[in-house]
């Protein structure tokens, strides 16, 4: 019992100073990338106040009570398509009537709401009118959302908007010349009221937006992008706030956003239109202009019912709102294809990890575009790919973030080059409306059971052998309730897996590690029951952990009647597991709310058969979903991360504070080698987060070609210095990495990085050549990789290697492998034996047939 | 495996026995027209057995030897008839007909001719084909896919067989240094210069000069009493010439395992089964037909067919075997 206390007493004591100093350590110079309510440099702030006017019968102006509106940007520099920034705002007229889905047209159904915009142009009278914003260069994904077709005269209500021109004023309004019948059959009716807002494209055409048929193509019903804009909905405080996605012109063309091209966000919070004097008797347009809403502040309409045109935020581009607008331009960093366009140098490839990808992708311009640098090429392969191509000369150098096994007599040295890690990323919109969650919690055992596919999915997997009793997914699972109270519990597919990945990879071996490292979890691998009765899918039963692949064991094919189950028979849980390739896939899934699960049967009328596809996106208020997302990646794209438990009942976030206390439990073996993270360390601190990862440049420190190993050292240098400058520009650290520095926890890393670039520029113990020639990996076609297993032959080396291969010298021979041997017993002993049996079989028969006769006459 | 005589008087059964037909695939005999005048007694359990177990063994030395012979003697005469086939086929397509390209790589149909090689100091002149899986090699060298042609730039490896189907290279291990190799392909004329013997343990040789093309011949050798006939570790044949063809890139990086060194095509497996049912069914068959005819005839039929099957099942087998044999 003493020495129990006395152990709990030596565990607090040094638990107690490493929490204690990290939190200064983690602190200082702002490590900006984790958290993103930090005021950046390149957020956007400014404050307005909007009021709605009435001009009376008298001629008199009536002003209702004004908003004194601030609206903020977190980030508005350097952006890349698909990145989505925090937009806020306070003080904004509360919202009523609050839509299931805010995004696109089924957002047009509110009252009061903040219309987001993307659109091209910047609001700056100085420069030229095509460098300008109006309403015809802001992108709606439908004609709903920009145009009021033949609208009778009592939903006519921008006819009567104070502030606009006498042209729009008029029946037909928008576009001048009014397009004839032909081009928009159905905008002119007698008697109605027609208000064109067209989109002009990036590169001029003009779509008259009054059908379908008239929009850009990007507006199409079902294209790849899901609707960006939203009529977002303001709290009865005034406040709210939105993850607005940008789009550049990868994903959208027309609208054309690009480096070259200044966009601007547009916040335009709607307080109702301005009207003018009215006729007396008013009109019913006059009336309409006047309405103040039906719904009260805070209610929802879930019925998508008709709402106020005045209010309603189908009247954006009317002037009296536009004139409201907050314009936040945002600039768009370079394109991923840059350094191909922009400089004709052959590149450098390092192979390797997907985690530094958002890391690879701001640093390459920085290489590419400074000539005095080499042209650097991150190549997203498995870990264990990339170490590879490294060891055998295919690649200057592997990105890796864990020790490999060593297979080359070359030794190999690993250089932190950047501190990232791994989050379970999710999508969970709260009950009723709620909006999303935001702080989600998760432990071992729950990442052990849906790994292991112990969630039944749906009644489908109700007659899995031996789990038949196991929630259908993890929302009805007692134990996630208890940690996450208040979500709905209606079951999908989607909840009952975590989407990861399919092959190889350093981040499954940590995220296996983790749970490893748990005690309940284990046993919960081990077949033992967890509090509330549920076991693990006996296929997953003492798997061993940890591991750098999770395999799809599972085998169960359920029995239905469905003929199309009974058409395409599939192993149920795999199609709900449905791991794909590579990390960015889960984030765009998660981004999308697009669960990869593979269970929607479909009908084909053209062959007559049934086949099995992805299911639908996730509708909008009930979305449940998952996934394994590198924190670049989450940071990004403004995904949600989970917090992970490490101590009972203790949780961690991501966050510059959680993985400099795990950089601080990292300890290296060996000058030269990885940081190792120990889970258990980890489960024992209280603000370690588990999923941190260091992120290597690994190359080899003997027979690198000199120039390759000049790059290398010139790669981990520049990454240790201005790599590690957070920020959006060329070169900078973007969001979800902490900077590795000269002082605090991360010196450490910072030293070894240092050493092992002299070590690979240095190249010790020079040897001649590289005997086997495989130097010039990007030389020659087909290359000189060798697959391991060859044969020897294959050690030739081939003298179109490329620029490394060596000329001999009659002066030194090189010292040469020997050839390995390859026999075949099969081959040297299949003809004797057969000649032996062949004979033997002769002679025994002989023998029977003379012997028997001779044996029956003797009876 | 072939369905053959037995001639068993020996026991005059009475009436054909149950017997299980699969097993010993030897028909039931003269069942009727036999009049059972001189039996010698009814057969004992003891002479039923001796009868079964001669049969047993007749048909294990039938298979086996047919096996040998087949890839010693029977398989060379097959071997020497695709080699005729072959060459007018390389002559026709080095002439540059206009209905098909001279395989000048990177890619190759596997199984066409790529290349002519003659070694005249061991009067070898054989026509390489592409691909170098057992069923590849049985007529002929193959070369291997992941390399350059015989003649370009780089290293090009030729396995052989060496013992059967032909054996074309059974003696490439008497080359000395400085013998001659003449490679004629789609591009040109090449002389090689043999650089030496290469077996397990020696070191590979030294790096080729710029421009320079190798030529590895691979087959495999035995040792001992038996060594023709048993060869069990590869060993490779060095060539050098000075100044090679180019190679065109984009040949494929890697090969399937069945077509490296040693290799066995597991794919075979079903044709395999195939045959053996033929085989099967024609017992039947024989066994059928004498019930109905006399045995000369049943057997001027049955005969061709037999050895017809025979040997394509034994081709069939030969690809599940090692390829450099």
């Amino acid at each position: 019992m003493r020495r129990l206390l006395a152990l709990i007493l030596l565990a607090t004591a040094i638990a107690v100073p490493a929490g204690a100093v990290a939190s200064p350590a983690g602190a200082p110079d702002g490590f900006t990338g984790l958290d993103r309510r930090n005021e950046r440099a390149d957020g956007w702030s400014e404050t307005k106040t909007l009021t709605r006017t009435f001009v009376q019968g008298d001629g008199s102006t009536y002003s209702f009570p004004s908003y004194k509106v601030t609206v903020s940007a977190d980030q508005t520099r350097n952006l890349r398509g698909r990145q989505r920034i925090e937009i806020s705002w306070k003080g904004a007229q509360p919202s009523g009537g609050r839509a299931g889905n805010p995004f696109g047209e089924n957002g047009l159904n509110q009252e009061y709401p903040v219309v987001i915009l993307q659109c091209r142009g910047v609001d700056d009278p100085s420069l030229p009118k095509s460098k300008q914003l109006r309403p015809e260069t802001c992108w709606t994904g439908s004609v709903a959302q920009r145009s009021q077709i033949t609208r009778a005269e009592g939903e006519a209500s921008w006819i009567h908007d104070a502030d606009a021109d006498a042209a729009d004023k008029e029946r037909l309004s928008g576009i001048d010349p009014f397009p004839s019948a032909e081009q928009c059959p159905t905008a002119d009716v007698a008697g109605y009221y027609t208000h064109l807002t067209p989109f002009v494209a990036a590169k001029g055409t003009s779509f008259s937006a009054c059908d379908a048929a008239s929009m850009p193509p990007e507006a199409a019903v079902g294209t790849a992008a899901p609707p960006a804009e939203i009529a977002a909905y303001t709290d009865t405080d005034g406040s709210g706030e939105v993850q607005f996605e940008v789009r550049s012109d990868v994903e959208n063309e027309s609208l054309g956003c690009s480096h070259k091209v200044a966009c601007s966000v547009v916040v335009i919070p709607i307080v109702g239109l301005s009207c003018d004097q009215p006729q007396t008797p008013m009109t019913r347009s006059d009336q309409a202009c006047r309405k103040g809403g039906r719904f009260p502040a805070g209610s929802s309409n879930f019925a998508n019912e008709g709402v106020d045109q005045a209010v309603s935020p189908s009247l954006w581009w009317a002037a009296s709102n536009w004139k409201n607008r907050f314009a936040i331009p945002i600039t768009f960093g370079l394109p991923p294809d840059a350094c191909d366009v922009l400089d004709p140098r052959p590149p450098t490839g390092f192979y390797g990890s997907e985690l530094l990808a958002q890391a690879a992708l701001q640093w390459a311009p920085a290489y590419c575009l400074n000539k005095g640098r080499f042209k650097f090429q991150l190549n997203q392969m498995s870990d264990e790919a990339g170490w590879n191509l490294m060891e055998n000369g295919g690649g200057a150098a592997a990105v890796v973030s864990s020790e490999h096994d060593q297979r080359g007599s070359d030794p190999v040295g690993y250089a932190p080059t950047a501190v990232t890690g791994f989050a379970v990323g999710y999508q969970v919109d709260k009950p009723d409306n709620g909006g999303e969650l935001t702080d989600l919690r998760l432990n071992a055992r729950l990442l052990a059971k849906l790994m292991s596919q112990s969630y039944l999915g749906s009644d489908l997997g109700r007659g899995h052998p031996g789990i038949g009793g196991n929630p259908l997914s993890i929302v009805n699972d007692p134990e996630f309730i208890e940690l996450n109270p208040g979500l709905s519990q209606t079951s999908q597919e989607a909840a009952a897996t975590l989407l990861s990945l399919s092959n190889d990879s350093d981040i499954i071996e940590q995220v296996t590690d983790y749970i490893a490292h748990d005690q309940d979890a284990m046993d919960f691998m081990h077949g033992k029951k967890d509090p509330w009765g549920m076991v693990i899918n006996p296929r997953y039963r003492d798997l061993e952990l940890p591991r750098a692949d999770w395999p799809l064991l599972d085998t169960y094919v359920p029995e239905t009647a469905s003929e199309c189950r009974q058409n395409n028979p599939g192993v149920y849980f795999s199609q709900l597991a449905a791991p794909v390739t590579t990390l960015r896939k889960i984030a765009e899934a998660l981004l999308d709310a697009w669960p990869y699960v593979a269970t929607r049967c479909e009908f084909d009328t053209g062959t007559n058969t049934y086949k099995m596809g992805r299911i639908d996106r996730q509708s909008f208020g009930s979305r449940f979903m998952l996934g394994i997302v590198s924190l670049g990646d989450a940071e990004r794209y403004g995904l949600r991360s989970a917090a992970l438990e490490t101590k009972p009942g203790t949780y961690v976030e991501p966050s510059a504070r959680s993985l400099g206390a795990a950089v601080r439990l990292a300890d290296q073996a060996k000058q030269a080698h990885p940081f190792a993270l120990d889970q258990a360390d980890v489960q024992r601190s209280s603000d370690a987060y588990p999923g941190t990862m260091i992120v290597y440049t690994a190359a080899r420190l003997q027979n690198l070609p000199e120039e390759d190993a000049a790059k290398v050292a010139q790669f981990i240098r520049v990454s240790m210095s201005e790599g590690q400058r957070p920020g959006s520009g060329n070169g900078e650290l973007p969001a979800g990495y902490l900077p590795i520095q000269r002082t605090g926890v991360t010196a450490k890393l910072y030293d070894s990085a240092q050493d092992v670039a002299d070590a690979i520029e240095e190249q010790q113990a020079p040897e001649p050549t590289d005997p086997t020639g495989n130097g010039g990996g990007d030389g020659g076609p087909g290359g000189s990789i060798v697959p391991p297993g060859d044969v020897p032959i294959d050690d030739v080396p081939s003298a179109d290697a490329g620029p490394s291969a060596v000329p001999t010298g009659p002066a030194a021979p090189i010292a040469m492998p020997a050839t390995q041997p390859v026999d075949s017993s099969l081959a040297g002993g299949l003809l004797p034996l057969l000649i032996l049996l062949g004979a033997a079989g002769c002679l025994v028969a002989t023998v029977l047939r003379v012997a028997g006769p001779a044996l029956r006459r003797r009876r | 495996m072939t369905v053959t005589l037995e001639k068993e008087k020996a026991v005059p059964a009475r009436r054909p026995k149950r017997r299980k037909p699969a097993k010993q695939p030897k028909q039931s005999k003269q069942p009727r027209q036999q009049t059972p005048k001189a039996p010698l007694g009814p057969p004992k359990g003891a002479d039923a057995a001796a009868t079964v177990m001669s049969s047993a063994f007749t048909m294990i030395a039938i298979v086996c030897l047919w096996m040998a012979a087949q890839m010693l003697f029977l398989g060379s005469i097959s071997q020497h008839r695709a080699q005729d086939l072959l060459y007018a086929e390389l002559r026709h397509v080095l002439a540059g007909p206009p209905d098909k390209a001279p395989p000048v790589g990177p890619v190759v149909p596997v199984g066409d001719p790529v290349a002519l090689l003659t070694i005249p100091s061991i009067g070898l002149e054989q026509v390489v084909v592409e691909g170098t899986a057992s069923g590849d090699t049985l007529v002929g060298p193959g070369h291997r896919r992941d390399t350059v042609l015989p003649g370009q730039v780089g290293t090009s490896v030729v396995y052989g067989r060496a013992a059967t189907y032909g054996g074309p290279f059974a003696d490439i291990t008497d080359l000395v240094a400085g013998d001659d190799i003449t490679v004629v392909n789609a591009q040109g004329t090449r002389v090689f210069e043999v650089l030496g013997v290469r077996r397990a343990g020696d070191p590979l040789p030294q790096p080729a000069a710029d421009g320079a093309g190798r030529l590895t011949l691979v087959t495999a050798e035995g040792s001992g009493r038996f060594g023709a006939i048993a060869p069990e570790n590869t060993v490779y044949v060095d060539a050098e010439t000075k100044k090679a063809f180019p190679a065109p890139p984009g040949r494929p990086t890697v090969v399937p395992e069945s077509e490296l060194a040693m290799g066995t095509d597991k794919g075979a497996l079903p044709l395999l089964a195939l045959c053996l049912a033929l085989l099967l069914a024609l017992t039947l068959g024989v066994v059928a037909a004498r019930q109905r005819w006399s045995t000369a005839l049943v057997w001027v039929v049955a005969c061709p067919l037999a050895l017809a099957l025979s040997w394509a099942t034994t081709d069939v087998v030969m690809r599940l075997l090692p390829n450099l044999i």
